[in-house]
């Protein structure tokens, strides 16, 4: 009943699949990046600090698009010979492309900002799970192995969306969310952020116990025994030896999960979680323009992504040790 | 499988009440609901067949090729890695200038999404192949071409059977996400039967056949995929040195 | 006329200038053992008669033909010069009657049977018929490098390019593998070795090269270079490869 691919200890057997950027020396990611970042800041100390009281879709842009507008309709009323009034009218779609996109942007920081929550809580709350889990299964007994498997093997063989199904339609989970105190008022996130959460811990907490065991595996047994030659028991050993290894083999793997877990966090839309992908769909509804809308919502996914991958490989190289995994490894 | 009964029994206890009757509805709705995993499967294939299609040349050409091929075939790879499945499936389906069915729409989705992570596996399994194979293949005067077809992507593709494998399963749990687009796939033939009228009790009942479902599509894939690496497998010492 | 010829060859991988004017011919027949320090430029020398490194200057000829010119068919080059690598790459995925059929199927384009046949003869040759179908992980080291001198006759080439064929196996290996290497001289194969092992070079050898900083220092039959090498530093390299080794075979 085993959904693992291949078992080597070091292969990233259940990897997620890396994204794969490598930004050392690449200075334009980073001159894109870095006012988008600022602007993403600016905009919600904007949003909350000054202007709180503000629905959403009422909040402005900080960057006037009138001015686009009218010059792609004097372009197109310009009357020019034909040739000529082809490339002005696809310069004035072009504006009307970018102004659209650029009144987006409110709603879509707000979005960026649930998107961000979702990830980064649920990747830390998973790993608060995945590190017992992991454990569990390399050096538990029986009784504490298979229940640990059972829970990995039925999450990593399941979709996400239907593990949101079950906990937000099967089992309803709102309704009881929704009496703990404090869930919804003011900054604190709502029910169905809060259901979402739950959720993407849960999956997230058995692919990391995935990396984590392979890492753990990977570390030399040899490193244990000394651990216990010293006089440590066998679970200060773990944590004292074992782990700090393995959890540096483990953050290639790491990344990855970060990664997914953005671009994933966008299932939390069909659970009415206001996150990115749900505020672009809707204002493609409200104003027919997909195209446009999607394009600014997929540019936000990337630049988070190559975020992402950013700060992961400069962690990596933070913690490195020398002569052990690292950014040598695969 | 008795684990996810025991998973949906322990949940009694939050005060959802499993019946016997829902179970029965599950039950009068299972072709309904296999139809369903049919269309799962058969999107599956198309996708994983089009990634192939797609990313073994790509991870071929990153791997051999030059200059500004590499450049956007590693530029596409990254759009495709670094965009949420629904974002992609948005542009397949309704932005899409040419009006395509949502089967196609998702397969066209899934399947460069998945070309895009499969480049990768295939690029890491080129490169592990020693570059002695390729001097050794020169060396009895096969071109380039020639080199790669016959000495380098055989090897090199035994080796990418395990990331293949984690791809592929993947590929069949994301097929869910069609559901975006009105798939009547798997997941959403479950919320169209939980959402009819007088079901609302059936819900969980009808998710978790619907999960036991994916599950047992995992486990057979992988327990058939690794069948497939024992059948083409070849004494190897951890390459050939 | 000369089988192989070097003119002036020169090459440099980066700053570094690993071949400084290289000059020697050798005739059909011939069998020439390079010996020299590490990183002297013996196995650059060997790669360059077959493409797989590039000159810079110079020029290589072969049957009087100059093969290192812009427009020389490089596949028709390898084909025509068979190459025994250190490490065997030998195709794993191949079995050792596969390895020798590949170059005969794709690239003499032999109907399958013949390449079959013609493979069968060749593994013959070098007393591993009885392993055809053995993959490579599943043959010692000697056997390995006896499939690789099958897999390179097979595609009858005129020039044979040894690049130290046994410094990777264990010393009760290497035997097989010198001895099928004397055969193939005794039968005419005309022969380019960089090889250590003084006993096959003084049965074997017509001439051997002592190659040092990228030049030839010292050229000459092999009973009179090994007995009184007229260069001091041939001299202090034999003796130091003599006191490794123990002398004879």
């Amino acid at each position: 009943m085993s959904t693992e691919a291949a078992d080597e200890p070091g292969e990233p057997a259940t990897a997620r699949g890396s994204v794969g950027v490598e930004l050392g020396r690449r200075p334009l990611f980073y001159a894109v990046l870095g006012p988008f970042w600022a602007w993403l800041v600016v905009r919600w100390v904007h949003d909350w600090v000054l202007a709180p009281e503000l629905n959403v879709t009422a909040r402005e842009t900080f960057f006037p698009t009138a001015s686009l507008v009218a010059a792609g309709t004097t372009l197109r009323g310009a009357g020019a010979p034909a040739p000529v009034a082809g490339l002005l009218d696809w310069l004035a779609g072009g504006m009307d492309f970018v102004a659209l996109g650029v009144e987006a942007l409110p709603q879509l920081a707000a979005g960026a900002w649930a998107t961000i929550v979702l990830t980064v809580v649920s990747i830390l709350a998973g790993l608060v799970l995945a590190v017992p889990l992991s454990v569990a299964r390399v050096y538990g007994g029986r009784a504490a192995r298979y229940p640990a498997l059972a829970v990995t093997e039925l999450i990593r063989g399941t979709p996400l969306l239907a593990q949101l199904f079950v906990l937000y339609f099967g089992l309803g989970l709102t309704q009881y969310v929704r009496e703990v105190p404090g869930v919804g008022v003011a900054v604190l996130p709502d029910t169905a952020v809060v259901v979402a959460l739950i959720g993407f811990t849960i999956n997230s907490a058995a692919y990391q116990s995935e990396y984590i065991r392979s890492a753990l595996l990977s570390v030399d047994s040899g490193q244990l025994t000394a651990g216990r030659a010293i006089g440590l028991s066998k679970v200060d050993a773990i944590r004292h030896v074992v782990l700090p290894q393995g959890l540096r083999f483990a953050i290639p793997g790491w990344s990855n999960e970060l990664v997914y877990l953005i671009k994933y966090s966008s299932l939390a839309s069909f659970i009415t979680v206001r996150e990115l992908f749900f505020r672009a769909e809707e204002i493609g509804n409200a104003t027919y323009r997909f195209v446009e809308v999607y394009t600014v919502a997929a540019l936000f996914y990337i630049a988070l992504v190559i975020s992402a991958s950013a700060v992961m490989s400069y962690v990596e190289g933070r913690v490195a040790i020398p002569g052990l995994g690292g950014k040598g490894r695969r | 499988m008795t684990t996810v009964v025991a998973l949906a029994v322990g949940e009694v206890g939050l005060g959802v009440v499993l019946q016997a009757g829902d179970w029965a509805f599950v039950l009068r709705n299972a072709e309904f609901l296999l139809l369903g995993a049919g269309i799962t499967v058969a999107l599956t294939l198309t996708s994983v067949l089009l990634g192939l299609l797609a990313g073994l040349p790509a991870g071929i050409i990153e791997v051999y090729g030059s200059g500004a091929v590499v450049g956007a075939v590693s530029r596409l790879g990254v759009l495709f890695r670094g965009t949420p499945l629904l974002v992609i499936l948005a542009f397949t389906f309704f932005v899409n200038p040419v009006n395509v069915g949502a089967f196609e729409a998702a397969t066209l989705g899934l399947g460069l999404r998945s070309a895009a992570y499969q480049s990768q596996i295939f690029r890491g399994a080129i490169q592990s192949v020693s570059e002695g194979q390729m001097e050794a293949a020169r060396s009895v005067g096969m071109s380039q071409v020639e080199a790669i077809r016959h000495v380098i992507v055989p090897q090199a593709l035994r080796r990418s059977i395990p990331g293949f494998q984690n791809e592929f399963t993947i590929v069949l749990k994301d097929t869910s996400v069609a559901f975006f687009i009105g798939l009547a796939e798997l997941l959403t033939r479950g919320f169209n039967l939980f959402t009819q009228t007088g079901q609302s009790t059936a819900i969980l009942e009808v998710v978790l056949a619907v999960s036991l479902v994916y599950f047992v599509l995992t486990v057979a894939t992988n327990q058939g995929l690794d069948y497939l690496g024992r059948r083409f497998a070849v004494p190897d010492s951890g390459g050939e040195r | 006329m000369s089988l192989l010829r070097f003119e002036d060859v020169r090459q440099s991988y980066g700053a570094e200038e690993v071949l400084r004017g290289i000059s020697f011919e050798m005739d059909r027949g011939d069998v020439e053992v390079v010996i020299g320090p590490s990183g002297s430029g013996k196995s650059t020398m060997l790669r360059c008669v077959n493409r797989l490194t590039e000159v810079d200057a110079g020029t290589i000829y072969l049957d009087g033909e100059a093969i290192t010119t812009p427009d020389t068919d490089v596949n028709d080059l390898r084909r025509r010069v068979g190459m025994v690598f250190q490490d065997f790459n030998l195709f794993a995925h191949r079995t050792a009657l596969g390895n020798v059929t590949l170059g005969l199927e794709e690239v003499l384009d032999y109907p399958r049977e013949e390449a079959r046949t013609e493979a069968m003869a060749q593994l013959e040759r070098v007393g591993l018929a009885d392993q055809a179908d053995s993959y490579p992980a599943e043959l010692s080291g000697g056997q390995k490098q006896r499939v690789g001198i099958a897999r390179a006759l097979a595609m009858d080439p005129e020039l044979m390019l040894f690049d130290e064929p046994t410094s990777a196996l264990d010393p009760e290996l290497i035997g097989d593998v010198l001895a099928v290497m004397r055969d193939l001289a005794e039968e005419g194969m005309t022969m380019l070795c960089v090889t250590h092992e003084m006993g096959f070079a003084r049965s074997a050898a017509s001439t051997v090269s002592f190659l040092d900083g990228g030049q030839v220092v010292e050229r000459g039959p092999p009973a009179r270079l090994f007995e009184s090498p007229a260069n001091e530093r041939t001299g202090e390299f034999l003796e130091r490869l003599t006191s490794l080794h123990g002398g004879e075979q």
